[in-house]
């Protein structure tokens, strides 16, 4: 089916030791029913969220995340920040987004809490932190407790990931959607890629560029750095900034 | 050729038996090249099983002129070196975090004794010629087909192979276990 080692020169003794050491290995009984009953039940509780979320912006970016009806946007500009967070939103509980673009409007919130949101936002996609991560990245190593109402306040949650903070011993901690939907995130996360290059532009993307939006497919692969994406012949997006 | 196809067809349509038989038919393959990249077989499994999900969710824009374990391959190391690169963050946090962050579950899975230079030695070459390493001797893959897999040309294909069995040659030489 698929060609022999197709090497012009003889195997030697490093090209057999590959080929033992990459030796397929026994697949465990039931990985496939396993794999088969997974492909049934995926999803399904992040996609109840988006449905009943409701987004509220102004005209600087997006003022609310809440489940409920939200209030009608006051101006034109405010309307369409409501829509690409929707979209963002959607992207990224599909596992098609690793970053938001959309503005947020924090004007309304406290010093204190826009700082622990600020510093939450430092975390890196798929990452968990500690509460008190966030306590001493503020400077106030002692505001374990304060650190965690203000997040569980944060009034755009997804958007600010307060989803990424967890408790020093590995515990969820709260979440202002429920720690079902915190550890569902987590697992997204953990599933979702966050550099991915395009085969026929040879352009390594975050994901979730406009660029990647029209990708096929079958024109997707993963990368690990910007560095590994550069070693073997791509070049950085430079809408995205992969690099920065 | 044909029939995996048509097993494709019928996963796309839907149909959980096919899907059985073609995660029954890659695994083996599969694992071994996420067992060796990932280093602990519990990852490999969790790996393998997101690939195949995948496949079963993105079944429908499978393009029938590839081979289905081109397709396959493709996905399974999208998934690898993602995880890959969870560990490179995770592990630059933890060297630097004070104590109460969470430790990397990174796995701690040792290969048998006669190997273990060899996957030390895979331990310093470059990521992406790992990969490319781990496809070549697992299924005796083509540089046309590694190149389609990884979205890169022949050519550096070619070179990412050899840069990394000369740097396999030098580590393999330096712990005295090296080729004649």
């Amino acid at each position: 089916m698929s060609d022999v080692i197709g090497d012009v020169s003889k195997p030697d003794r490093l090209d057999v030791l590959l080929t033992e050491y990459f030796r397929p290995e026994t697949a465990p009984a039931g990985l496939a029913r396993r794999i088969a009953a997974a492909a049934r039940e995926s999803g399904s509780a992040l996609e109840r969220l988006e449905r009943r979320l409701g987004i509220e912006a102004t005209s600087r970016g997006v003022s609310l995340v809440r489940t409920g009806r939200p209030a009608k946007p006051a101006t034109a500009a405010a309307r369409r920040l409501a829509e690409q967070a929707r979209e963002e939103i959607h992207e990224y509980l599909r596992g098609q987004r690793a970053f938001f673009r959309v503005p947020v409007d924090l004007t309304a919130v406290p010093d204190f809490q826009r700082r622990v949101l600020e510093a939450a936002e430092h975390i890196p996609f798929g990452e968990a932190r500690p509460y008190a991560w966030i306590a001493a990245r503020i400077g106030h190593p002692r505001a374990v407790r304060a650190v965690g109402t203000a997040l569980g306040r944060n009034p755009v949650p997804l958007i600010l990931p307060c989803h990424r903070v967890w408790r020093s011993d590995g515990g969820l901690g709260g979440y202002i959607f429920g720690a079902g939907i915190k550890d569902g995130l987590a697992a997204l996360e953990r599933t979702t890629p966050v550099l991915e290059g395009c085969t026929s532009t040879r352009i390594v993307c975050r994901v979730g560029c406009i660029h990647g939006r029209h990708m096929r497919p079958d024109n997707r692969v993963v990368f690990a750095s910007v560095d590994d994406a550069r070693s073997v012949g791509y070049r950085p997006c430079k809408v995205c900034r992969p690099a920065a | 050729m044909a029939d995996e196809r048509g097993l494709m067809a019928r996963v796309a349509r839907g149909d959980q038996a096919a899907f059985g038989d073609l995660a029954q038919r890659y695994s083996p393959k599969l694992l071994a090249v996420a067992g060796r990249l990932l280093g602990s077989r519990a990852d490999a499994e969790d790996a393998v099983q997101r690939a195949f999900l995948q496949c079963y969710a993105g079944a429908a824009g499978y393009n029938a002129r590839w081979a289905v374990s081109t397709w396959l391959y493709r996905i399974l190391t999208n998934v690898c070196v993602d995880e890959l690169r969870r560990r490179a963050t995770r592990t630059a946090h933890d060297e630097r975090s004070a104590p109460g962050a969470f430790s990397a579950a990174s796995g701690n899975h040792q290969p048998p004794a006669a190997y273990l230079d060899l996957h030390r030695a895979l331990a310093r070459v470059p990521r992406e010629a790992r990969v490319l390493l781990a496809l070549r001797y697992v299924d005796g893959l083509s540089y046309g087909e590694l190149a389609r897999i990884r979205g890169i040309s022949i050519n550096t294909v070619k070179s990412q192979l050899a840069r990394g069995k000369t740097l396999l040659r030098d580590e393999l030489g330096k712990r005295g276990a090296g080729h004649e």
